[in-house]
């Protein structure tokens, strides 16, 4: 193994470490544009340059393999006058856009400038190179050339992680820039990420565009429930407003988050969102659509059914247990078997629902029907009103279609609520109440509340813990680890 | 004594073979590739490409435990400013080249090689393709050569008109289909160069001097020249001379001889001011240090320039060095690949103050704002290309200052005239 030393400090690393990974071991920080953890080494933007002793030259530390017995600096005044070269280099033809740019305090030219350079301009009497600006590519992206340094990051990006190669740099020397390949366009599942890996303003997100200064923003830990796979997330807010989800790279699932996943934070606030109740397609308030639900529940009596979801917490699946329970109903389900695994190579997973592992571990406490059964006794009409969240009962619209069962639902937006529902009670999404995932390889996401919910619309277990109280049912539940009673043995 | 390389008569392959052609690669293939190698290094042979690299030594970085195929490629691409012997090479002598290609893939074990021609040179191309396959024709190349087992196809592949190319990893980029942009070393193309296969890349001078060394024997090719520059060089002269043109002379030859005995001296009532001895990218002498120096790698490095391409560009006193400066700023700007950050953005910005000064809109301080830009490009990228413009942009301020400041103070030379004094 190389013993490589680093500003005096010496450190002992695996073969194949670059001089760059060293110094990051060794708490050493060198500065990088084109150099990604992640992607392949390109060594363009000589931002990197260190000096190696016996090299005639300054080196580039991200291509730069460390070897046994090198001493590098990376403090020398060869390296810190290189620094300042390189950053008046990509500085003098980049636009002074920064009070209109999204990319302004958390942009690596800025940062750099701020701890590397602080040179006075020298570049006054010249035209800069002009090129295109705000050009829409794909459905979550804008480019602006002007701004880009071309470090290729999003080329690699591209061509490396998705394979799907949209992207190249056109042209050459200062004339050159990054494009669409002829005939393409930007559209896969993953373009978000170019915003992120993009070490200036030059792709920005078409969503969080002009939205928020970065550094009004507060960072929440959260998890993706878009599907299984359960991507770590994190979620910018400020002042009650959800603005974006960015990955948290982690070494178990993503180092990615998918655009498709990065959206689900859009239903929180979009227009549909529910506030009240619904009795068939008219809004009322959420007592007596209670009061309402209620009723119906004490006609069906013993032919009540109740469905889990496995787009719900562990805790909000063990509150419907335990009203299950009592109720004093046989008729309940916990059980969906998805298949999963990673569909498209990176991190959509073949299961749609965030938990159905979670909703297990309620079905291997209490039992209960298998989907299949349990849609065939509402097919059969055994099950005559069937209490289930809404995105649970489109796994059983057939079922329900056939036998005209009567669905008291809880959605969060109206888009969800299935076609036909008689009743629908709404509760407060993940961002904004606690829950507990498990993704499909058993990694629990406990996510915290990050925003409140709108006016008057309550937890989903506190819903059910009134509804219960309005059929007869007393669960007494104060909180959602409350509802974990429901995962005790009997 | 008598030409290496060029001949003076243009040679096809009957009189080529007549005149003892392809007798060096019947003797190399009855040799072991380890004695090729070790006799190319008894010659002293260094490449002719502009770096000088010693070429046994390239041939031997081979991996002798490569598995998989080899490559061997011959650099055509000749683009520096200032050079054209490759060209005149290829059209006069073309057998050299394709049978010093066939020994150096036999010593190397490739048994594919390829000619990238640079896209301009369309008729040298077509010629080299017609000669190669004359000689495929009589078993020179192809399958079995002369019988020997040893098998060698070679390609002629011409490039699509950029300079960047000419470097050796961009050239393999190219070849495989990409935009050529010179890539990270290591590894070196004799690891992992083309399609990731081990690969030697030398220039067309260099390998059409291998089967003169094979037939000749290393130590007699090493007597010619110097101790440490060997052989015969290809000079291109350029320039107001009587008679500009490619000139094969030992290395060591002074610049005086090559200017006054084979090009006949400079053009009746001019006087020398400045040569670049090497190709546009390397530092320009001063009349002074012209005069005074000797045509090899080492006598020239002492005068602070290179040997380089051997593309010597004469230039008398009725031109302004700033403009002069000013058409290389220009080249090398629209030629750098863009992939690094300081050639990238130093060319156009060099080339921007360059356009300033030179219609007389610059200031002294423009001067050094030039020097120190071509500093900060020195040594900090991928490929040698912001060498190419630091080193002239350097030297030509450093030697004739007084020009540029003429031009700062308001006394510029109206475009395409002399400066004023």
């Amino acid at each position: 193994m190389p013993k490589i030393t680093i500003d005096g400090k010496t450190l002992e690393v695996a073969k194949g470490t670059s001089v760059l990974e060293a110094a990051q071991l060794l708490g050493v920080y060198i500065p990088r544009y084109c150099y990604h953890p992640k992607l392949s080494v390109s060594g363009n933007c000589r931002m990197c340059l260190v000096e190696v002793e016996k090299a005639p030259k300054l080196l580039t530390a991200c291509s730069t393999e460390a070897a046994d017995g090198m001493v590098v600096r990376t403090d020398s005044d060869k390296v810190k006058t290189a620094r300042r070269d390189v950053l008046e280099f990509l500085l003098i033809n980049h636009p002074l856009d920064c009070p209109i740019c999204d990319q302004a305090g958390e942009c690596g030219l800025q940062d750099y400038y701020m701890d590397y350079s602080r040179a006075k301009s020298r570049f006054a009497a010249e035209d800069k190179v002009r090129r295109q600006k705000r050009r829409v590519l794909g459905p979550h992206l804008v480019l602006d050339n002007e701004r880009c340094i071309l470090c290729t990051r999003c080329v690699r990006f591209c061509s490396e992680v998705t394979k799907t190669s949209e992207l190249d740099v056109m042209e050459r020397a200062d004339h050159s820039y990054i494009d669409l390949k002829e005939g393409r366009s930007l559209d896969n599942n993953y373009t978000l990420n170019i915003a992120d890996i993009c070490p200036v303003g030059a792709w920005t997100s078409r969503d969080f565009r002009f939205k928020s200064r970065v550094w009004f923003l507060k960072k929440a830990p959260v998890a993706c429930l878009g599907c299984a796979t359960g991507c770590l997330a994190e979620a910018h807010h400020n002042e009650n407003v959800i603005y974006r989800l960015l990955p948290r790279p982690n070494a178990e699932t993503n180092t990615w988050l998918c655009d498709r996943g990065r959206m689900t934070y859009k239903a929180v606030q979009a227009g549909d969102r529910l506030a009240k109740g619904v009795i068939k397609n008219g809004l009322i308030d959420l007592e007596p659509a209670l009061r309402e639900a209620a009723t119906r529940i004490d006609e069906a009596k013993a032919a009540v059914g109740v469905l889990g979801s496995p787009w719900l917490s562990v805790e909000d699946n063990a509150a419907l247990a335990l009203l299950a329970a009592g109720m004093k109903t046989a008729n309940f389900c916990f059980d969906f078997k998805f298949e999963t695994g990673i569909a498209d190579g990176i991190l959509v997973n073949k299961d749609p629902s965030p938990n159905a592992a979670g909703a297990a571990r309620v079905k291997a406490v209490r039992g209960g029907l298998e989907l299949q059964a349990f849609a065939a006794k509402v097919a059969s009409g055994e099950i005559k009103t069937v209490l289930a969240e809404a995105r649970a009962a489109g796994l059983i619209k057939d079922a329900l279609k056939t036998s005209g069962a009567r669905l008291i639902t809880f959605a969060t937006n109206k888009g969800d609520i299935p076609a036909g529902a008689y009743a629908t009670l709404p509760y407060a999404s993940y961002f904004e109440t606690a829950g507990t995932f498990v993704n499909y390889q058993g990694f629990e996401r406990r996510l915290e509340p990050v925003v409140a919910a709108p006016e008057g619309v309550k937890p989903f277990w506190a819903v059910v813990n009134k509804l219960g109280a309005y059929s007869g049912v007393l669960l007494r539940l104060d909180s959602a680890d409350d509802a974990m009673r429901g995962l005790e043995k009997k | 004594m008598d030409n290496i390389l060029l001949k003076d008569k243009v040679c096809d392959l009957p009189g080529y073979f007549a005149a003892g052609g392809y007798k060096p690669l019947k003797k190399a293939l009855g040799l072991k590739p380890a004695d090729i190698i070790e006799e190319v290094k008894k010659s002293g042979l260094r490449g002719r490409g502009g770096a000088g690299f010693p070429t046994g030594l390239k041939w031997s970085f081979i991996p002798k435990d490569a598995k998989g195929p080899r490559y061997l490629v011959c650099n055509a691409d000749e683009g520096e400013p200032g050079t054209f012997k490759d060209r005149e090479l290829i059209l006069k002598n073309p057998h050299a080249l394709i049978e010093g290609m066939a020994i150096a893939a036999y010593a190397i074990g490739a048994e594919t090689g390829y000619i990238y021609i640079r896209g301009e040179f369309a008729a040298e191309g077509a010629l080299l393709e017609r000669e190669i396959f004359s000689a495929r024709a009589k078993g020179f190349i192809g399958a079995n050569i002369l019988g020997s087992g040893f098998n060698f196809e070679l390609h002629v592949h011409r490039g699509a008109g950029a300079y960047i190319c000419g470097e050796e990893t961009a050239l393999l980029d190219s070849l495989e289909g990409f935009k050529g942009q010179p890539r990270l070393k290591p590894p070196f193309p004799a690891v992992k160069g083309l399609f990731a296969s081990p690969t030697v890349i030398n220039n067309v001078e260099t390998l059409a001097a291998v089967p003169a060394i094979i037939a000749g024997g290393g130590e007699w090719y090493a007597a010619i020249g110097t101790p440490k520059s060997t052989g015969t060089k290809l000079f291109c002269v350029s320039g107001p001379v009587n008679k500009p043109g490619v000139y094969e002379l030992p290395l060591g030859v002074t610049f005086r001889d090559l200017l006054e005995q084979s090009c006949g001296g400079l053009k009746e009532g001019k006087r020398l001011k400045a040569v670049i001895p090497g190709g546009s990218s390397t530092p320009v002498l001063t009349a002074e240090e012209a005069w005074a120096v000797k045509l090899d790698y080492e006598a020239l490095a002492t005068a602070g320039s290179m040997l380089g391409s051997g593309g010597v560009i004469v230039i008398d006193e009725g031109q302004c060095m700033v403009k002069l400066l000013q058409v290389l700023a220009r080249f090398y700007h629209h030629e750098s690949c863009g992939q690094c950050t300081p050639c990238r953005e130093g060319c156009g910005w060099i080339e921007k103050i360059l356009n300033r000064l030179e219609c007389g809109r610059g200031t002294r301080k423009d001067i050094d704002t030039l020097v120190s830009i071509a500093e900060g490009m020195t040594g900090r990228t991928i490929c040698p290309l912001a060498d190419a413009m630091a080193m002239p942009v350097i030297s030509f301020v450093k030697k004739f200052r007084a020009e540029f400041e003429a031009h700062a103070a308001g006394k510029y030379c109206p475009p395409d005239a002399p400066v004023k004094r």
